[in-house]
Order: C-alpha cells, then sequence, then structure tokens
C-alpha cells in the first residue's frame, strides 16, 4: 500500500519551507555572533562568516560576568526541575495509590493551576516574596516553582499505566508505601519522568518574567535577563556580541533536546497529552 | 485501594501546600487588592469599594487594549493552530519519508529563550541594517518600522511567539494524527475520497479531543508569551500599541505602582480565562469525540 514516492514531492516543498522559516533565524543568530562588526554590516546575509571570529564571545566572556549568570541560571533550573520532579511523584503516587473522599476534586484543584495566568498570580507572590527577605536571591525565583499540575497529572497518567498486579504483589509482601513507589513504580515510570525533567528544565532555563520580577542586581541575573542589557532604545549595533549570549542562551536547551530528541518525541507520542 | 491515612497526607503535601499559596492565595489577594487604592510601598491602603473597576471599564484604554488583545490572539490561532494542524496531518498520513525530520526540524525553535527570540527578531527586523530590510530592498520595497507602527506591532510580535509555539503544537497535533487508523485512511484513498473531505469526515472528528487541547493552550499560553516580547522590545509602546490585557496589569502593578487597578485588570483576565475555559468544557467538549 506504499503511495508512489514521488507523488508527494509538493508536500516536501512545503514543508522544506516551513523547515527553512523556523530553521533559518536561529542560522542567522549562530552566523552573526562570529562574524566581526564589518561582516555583520557588510555581508548580513551570507550565513557563512567569511572569516568566522570568536571575538565576540572572547568579549563577553571578559566583558561580563557571564560564568555568574550560567551558574546562577544553573542553580535556579536545576533547583526547580528536582522540586518540581520529586513533588509530582509524590502526589501522583497519592493520587494513583490511595483512596480517599474529594480525590477527583482535588486533583483537579490542583491541575487548574496550569492554568492560572502568571499576572494574577504575580503581584501576591511578588509582595510575599519580598516581605521574606528573599528579593534578588535565588530561592525568590525557585520558592514558587515547587510544584507543577502538569506534572502531577503526567505522574498519574504514567503510574496508571502500571498494570495493578504488580502493585497488588507489593501490597501482599507488606511492603511499605515508600518502597512500592521507590522499588516497583518508579523502576517502570523511568522514561516519563526523564522526559518530564528534560521538559521543566528547559522550561526554567528559559524562563524570564518572573526571574525579571524578583532579580534587580545584576550579579544575581539569568542568562535571559543578561540579554535585556543588548536593546537599548535605538536598537543598539552591538549585534555579534548581542548574538553571542543569545547562542550561549539558547545552547543548553538545544543541546538537551538533540540529544535526547527520539526519546523525547516517543514519551510526547505516548503519553498524549490529552485535555 | 488503600484508605486515607497520614501517610497518604504527607505524600500530597508538598505539592498540595505549594500550590494552595502561590497560585490560589494570591489569587484570593488580587480581589482584596482589586478593591483597595495602594501605591505597593505606602504602609496605608485606600478602601475604594469598586472604583478601580469602574475607572476600568470606562477608559478609554479598555478598548484599544482588547482589540490588540483580539488581533494577537487571532494571530496565534492561526499560526499556532490551524497552520500545525494541516501540517500535522501532512506529516503524519501524506509522507512515506523524512517524517521524522520535519518533526525534529520544525520543533528546534520552541527549545529558544522568547527572551533571545526576542533579541534575535530585533536584529532580523532592524529597519535600516537588517537582513529582512536587505532582502526588502533588494526587491524595491521599504521595511516598515515593524516595532513603531501601532497595529502593526502586536502582529509582528504574535508572529515572533507564533514563531517559538509552533513546533510544539505540532509534535502533539502529530501525535494524535498518528492514532488515527492507517486502513481507515487508506480505504477512503480506495474510494478516492478528495482530501480535504478526509481530513474533514475522519481526521478532525478523530484528533478533536487534541485539537481542542492545542487550541485551549494556543490561547491561554499564548497570552501569558506576549509579555516577554513587549517588555523587552516594546513596553506596551508605541502609545500602547503592543500592550494587552496581560501587559497591563505588569505595566499598572510595578511601572504606574497602582496596585489596586493592576489587580481589578488582573481579575478580568481571570474572569476572562475562566469563562474560556468553562464554555470549553460545557459546549465544546459535547461536539469532541473522544478516543476512550
Amino acid at each position: 500500500m506504499k503511495i508512489n514516492s514521488y507523488r508527494d514531492w509538493y508536500w516536501h516543498i512545503l514543508l522544506l519551507l516551513a523547515v527553512v522559516i523556523q530553521l533559518w533565524p536561529l542560522l542567522f543568530m549562530l552566523s552573526t555572533s562570529f562574524k566581526t562588526m564589518d561582516q555583520i554590516f557588510l555581508s548580513t546575509l551570507n550565513p557563512l562568516p567569511a572569516k568566522p571570529v570568536i571575538d565576540n564571545y572572547l568579549y563577553v566572556l571578559k566583558n561580563l560576568p557571564l560564568v555568574q549568570y550560567i551558574v546562577n541560571t544553573l542553580l535556579i533550573a536545576s533547583s526547580i526541575t528536582l522540586a518540581k520532579i520529586i513533588t509530582s511523584i509524590l502526589a501522583g503516587f497519592a493520587f494513583v495509590y490511595y483512596e480517599f473522599s474529594h480525590k477527583e476534586k482535588l486533583f483537579n484543584t490542583l491541575l487548574l493551576t496550569f492554568f492560572i495566568p502568571i499576572t494574577v498570580v504575580m503581584m501576591p507572590n511578588y509582595l510575599l516574596i519580598s516581605k521574606l527577605g528573599l528579593l534578588n536571591t535565588p530561592w525568590g525565583v525557585i520558592l514558587p516553582q515547587l510544584a507543577d499540575g502538569m506534572g502531577i497529572f503526567l505522574m498519574r497518567q504514567s503510574m496508571r499505566n502500571i498494570p495493578k498486579p504488580l502493585l497488588e504483589a507489593g501490597r501482599l509482601e507488606n511492603a511499605s508505601p515508600w518502597v512500592i513507589l521507590t522499588r516497583i513504580i518508579l523502576p517502570l515510570i523511568k522514561p516519563s519522568v526523564i522526559a518530564m525533567g528534560i521538559v521543566f528544565f528547559i522550561n526554567s532555563w528559559n524562563d524570564y518574567f518572573w526571574p525579571l520580577l524578583i532579580l534587580h542586581d545584576k550579579p544575581t541575573y539569568t542568562l535571559p535577563l543578561a540579554l535585556q542589557m543588548f536593546i537599548s532604545a535605538e536598537g543598539g549595533s552591538e549585534w555579534g556580541i548581542a548574538m553571542a549570549v543569545a547562542m550561549l542562551t539558547a545552547l543548553p536547551p538545544l543541546l538537551l533536546y538533540l540529544t535526547c530528541q527520539r526519546f523525547i518525541m516517543n514519551t510526547f507520542m505516548q503519553s498524549g497529552v490529552k485535555g | 485501594m488503600n484508605r486515607f491515612t497520614w501517610q497518604s497526607a504527607l505524600f500530597l503535601a508538598p505539592a498540595t501546600i505549594t500550590l494552595l499559596l502561590f497560585a490560589y492565595w494570591p489569587l484570593l489577594q488580587d480581589v482584596w487588592l482589586s478593591f483597595h487604592s495602594w501605591n505597593m510601598v505606602s504602609p496605608t491602603m485606600k478602601f475604594v469599594g469598586l472604583q478601580n473597576y469602574l475607572q476600568l471599564l470606562s477608559s478609554d484604554e479598555l478598548i484599544k487594549i482588547l482589540l490588540n488583545t483580539v488581533l494577537y490572539i487571532l494571530v496565534l490561532v492561526c499560526v499556532n493552530f490551524i497552520f500545525p494542524y494541516l501540517l500535522s496531518f501532512i506529516i503524519a498520513h501524506r509522507l512515506n519519508r523524512f517524517s521524522f525530520f520535519y518533526r525534529s526540524a520544525l520543533f528546534i525553535p520552541s527549545t529558544v529563550s522568547l527572551a533571545v527570540a526576542s533579541i534575535l527578531f530585533l536584529w532580523i527586523l532592524n529597519p535600516l541594517a537588517g537582513p529582512l530590510n536587505i532582502i526588502l530592498s533588494a526587491i524595491g520595497l521599504e521595511s516598515p518600522r515593524w516595532f513603531k507602527e501601532s497595529g502593526l506591532v502586536i502582529i509582528v510580535i504574535g508572529l515572533i511567539i507564533g514563531w517559538k509555539v509552533f513546533g510544539y503544537n505540532l509534535i502533539l497535533l502529530v501525535a494524535a494524527m498518528v492514532d488515527v487508523p492507517k486502513e481507515l485512511i487508506e480505504a477512503a484513498r480506495l474510494e478516492n475520497v478528495s482530501n480535504w473531505q478526509l481530513f474533514r469526515r475522519i481526521i478532525v472528528p478523530m484528533t478533536s479531543s487534541t485539537a481542542l487541547y492545542v487550541f485551549v493552550i494556543t490561547v491561554v499560553f499564548g497570552l501569558q508569551y506576549v509579555l516577554v516580547p513587549v517588555n523587552m522590545l516594546t513596553q506596551g509602546g508605541p502609545d500602547q500599541g503592543s500592550s494587552n490585557l496581560v501587559y497591563i496589569v505588569y505595566q499598572y502593578g510595578f511601572v504606574f505602582f497602582q496596585t489596586g487597578k493592576a489587580s481589578a485588570f488582573a481579575i478580568l483576565t481571570m474572569l476572562i480565562y475562566a469563562l474560556f475555559l468553562i464554555v470549553k468544557t460545557k459546549v465544546l467538549d459535547k461536539k469532541v469525540h473522544y478516543e476512550n
């Protein structure tokens, strides 16, 4: 039942066009970051720098506390990811393993937080963080993000797919819930946990708005916040340097995705996020 | 099943406490703040009743902001819902080869921070030296000042967000498309059903639950994503031309320090969200075909 291989050429043209639109800006960012100021303005469209230079990268390394920004971003993103994974697994487990009244109601209440917009929570949360004296600290960014409604949903979903007899077996041997969770369930849902973790990490690494409200002192900046410094009223002209910082910000999530993509795609495909 | 015990409460506590404290409690605080006049630092707060809401509803600003919001959402629905929906059908059912390549390649921009996307497109759309301007002038067109023209600016911002979110939504939709049995599509093909008929009669009904989900996140998250490019590139300008229902809350809260008005706008946003979600569950879900 093969469709004739040459009959679908027009679809390929359409899709290649989409690929070009999606990837060209990123290639452009990459090539600009390796160009000298002259090349940036004289051969703007040329995707291959005539003579690639790493001056822009050296400049930002020397003139910006870039390592500090990377450490800040890494600390915040990893803490949030780890915390969200743990709280989601624990809550997901409770929803699968225990029976209690208003279970569905509680679950929906937690899941619905996924839809509460940041603008609604930002002022009260900002006031609370400032009252706790956590402004300008990574903890102020991390604290409100220790749990995630969607994470709980995904963990409950994967745990539901575990065959019941496996859990029953553990229970018959009088294993404690903790042992059942760590010895039986976790090894089985490891792929979904890792895929979820990757998504959490990429999102927190990229986050701009909440850190913007909490971190005002330059040394506490994360990479996305540092990008703001390259935007001047008239658009600035230090494009090579700006693109170098943009590359460094974009690279970790990109590499994480490229190395784990088959894995992420499969989890996406199987878990079937269905409203 | 196991009965509820103090043990299960321990499992639930970390997530539940965090979400109640940082998602639901602020919602209540917003309601309270919206009835007061306050500048965020003054030790005293003045109760003003519904004044914030009345001012908000009678301001000229509101119409402009709602129009911008609607325009922005229309762009997003096209770029992040309709286009990926059509393309996901092609990727899942009209190709023999390379479908994995297309999926992975188109997904890549989704991993990029909106802060990166904003500065990148600021350079690409630079009206003097930017690459798009060079291309446009090569074919004899003049580049508009993308971020300075009212009406245009919010569309451009919609397209930047669209560029980032497109691939993510596409993957969700491809996942649903793949679940439509190949036999069904082959059968339709043998009977010479046109692509359009096939799409309408088989694909749409069988993928409607995921499609609905993608539609909802396109609107709900799209509205929040707008904060980043607007704040980085335009600060709501020119003349509130890129402000919208979501950014205005930030403007009143953290730029003008009118906490009461900001909260009133936040509550208005929340009401519109809630209405949207209720309509989604009550009306649309009935028409949706669920596989299980």
